[in-house]
């Protein structure tokens, strides 16, 4: 489909089927450059009840974009957990909240069991004594 | 050619041999996870068996393939390189040279990420026995152990503004434990050894080693409950994220693990755990290698054998 707009400059889902290149059907051209332009690879406008589609970047430009990104994925800043380093705790922001409350809550009610241990040890030899 | 020829079929045999252990090792290791042993010995025994194709191929190439060929392949120059040898010859030479670029890539990342979350940092002031800590102001991650030779810990400013002495301490403690049982090197030595299918077994074994190093840094309750509450703490720092329901009880399972596993802490528990020595494999590999000393000259005419019906 990117192909056939880059021939073209910028069309329509109509204009792209009319040239019957693309055998695919109507909704599914639609949804495709739907998606094309929330990845950021097209532009459009509104056109009477359709949308004209324009390409953002040319042929080479996403090619030397795509091997750039591949590049900087493979050196560069992709995920850290990857990485040989070791964290106290890992995925970290994968977490829900109501998780770590009652983790909390866990960790609370078990500082005050061994606060109350504690206390009682205390006041055992005193009792005794 | 000889050499040439040489060198195709042990690449061959490395590779396929390297193939065959590891699909082995992706299929077989599930039951370690359930072992009733201390956590220590379970990620020793997945890291053994994670590495294990990789150094029993290496082994059984350069002790057997390659002197088989030499001994025992004639010198003529009329045969020629069968396709088989040098397709898995040159598979061999790119599995090689992806596990070294994956090290050398990962090293790079490291080295890169560490410098921009060291810049400006100070040296802390709570330490832990010989690790060298420092107190980062650029954004990075809580707490972390970097570094293979020289292993540091970066600490972010939330993390000393959040925990507690006590907590801060421990934490450093678990770090060192980590430290302790070169964890980053390990991590960097199965990059070496790609192979797909081995991330579960790999996730296993960071999960095992956490455990493992919570389990060695604390020495009393207080210790359990304090690491548990820094646990809990630090993963606040991070934003919440809302997270698919089905991926919950998995990506949540560590975390809530590490924290049960430190509340249900205590000294006798921890006596009771068994540790498997993996000093028992030392007597196994004398055995097999006496047994291939002894009968050397059968095993290098049966490689040859073998790999008589790689050269096609």
């Amino acid at each position: 489909m990117l192909q056939e707009l880059w021939s073209h400059g910028s069309a329509t889902v109509r204009e792209l089927l009319a040239d019957g290149k693309i055998h695919q059907a109507y909704t599914t051209v639609m949804t495709t450059m739907d998606r094309l332009y929330k990845k950021g690879l097209l532009d459009r406008v509104a056109e009477g009840r359709a949308f004209r589609y324009t390409p953002r970047h040319t042929a080479e430009e996403l090619q030397r974009g795509t091997a750039l990104e591949s590049i900087r994925q493979l050196l560069g800043s992709g995920d850290p957990s990857s990485l040989p380093l070791s964290y106290l705790v890992e995925a970290l922001g994968t977490h829900d909240a109501q998780l770590l409350d009652e983790l909390q809550r866990l960790v609370e009610r078990k500082r005050r069991e061994l606060q109350g241990g504690e206390l009682k040890n205390r006041s055992k030899p005193r009792e005794q004594s | 050619m000889f050499a040439l020829r040489g060198i195709a079929v042990s690449l061959t045999c490395f590779v396929l041999l390297y193939c065959l252990l590891s699909a082995l090792v992706a299929i077989i290791w599930r039951p370690l996870k359930l072992l009733h042993v201390a956590q220590q010995s379970v990620a020793d025994l997945l890291f053994e068996l994670r590495i294990l194709p990789l150094l029993a191929s290496v082994v059984i190439t350069f002790a057997l393939v390659v002197p088989s060929f030499q001994r025992l392949e004639p010198r003529s120059i009329d045969e020629g390189m069968g396709i088989m040898p040098l397709t898995l010859g040159v598979w061999a030479l790119l599995l090689i040279a992806y596990g070294c670029f994956s090290v050398i890539a990962a090293e790079i990342r490291s080295t890169r990420v560490v410098t921009r979350w060291l810049e400006g940092a100070r040296p802390l002031k709570d330490n832990a026995g010989s690790l060298v800590a420092f107190q980062s102001r650029r954004e990075a991650p809580p707490l972390t152990l970097v570094g293979v030779r020289k292993p540091r810990v970066v600490v972010s400013e939330c993390t000393v503004a959040l925990l507690s002495h006590d907590e801060l301490c421990i934490a450093l403690k678990h770090e060192l434990q980590h430290m302790k049982s070169h964890d980053n090197l390990k991590k960097l030595i199965f990059r070496c050894c790609p192979f797909p299918g081995m991330a579960k077994l790999e996730s296993a074994w960071s999960e095992a080693s956490e455990l493992a190093a919570d389990d060695a840094a604390v020495s009393n309750q207080s210790d359990a409950v304090d690491l548990a509450a820094a646990l809990v703490k630090l993963s606040r720092l991070a934003p919440v994220e809302a997270v698919p329901v089905c991926t919950v009880s998995f990506v949540a399972g560590s975390l809530s693990r590490r924290v049960e596993f430190l509340l249900a802490w205590d000294e006798a528990s921890k006596a009771r755990r068994v540790r498997i020595r993996t000093w028992f494999v030392v007597p196994l590999v004398v055995a097999a290698s006496l047994l291939v000393a002894v009968a050397y000259g059968p095993v290098l005419a049966f490689t040859h054998e073998v790999t008589e019906w790689l050269r096609w």
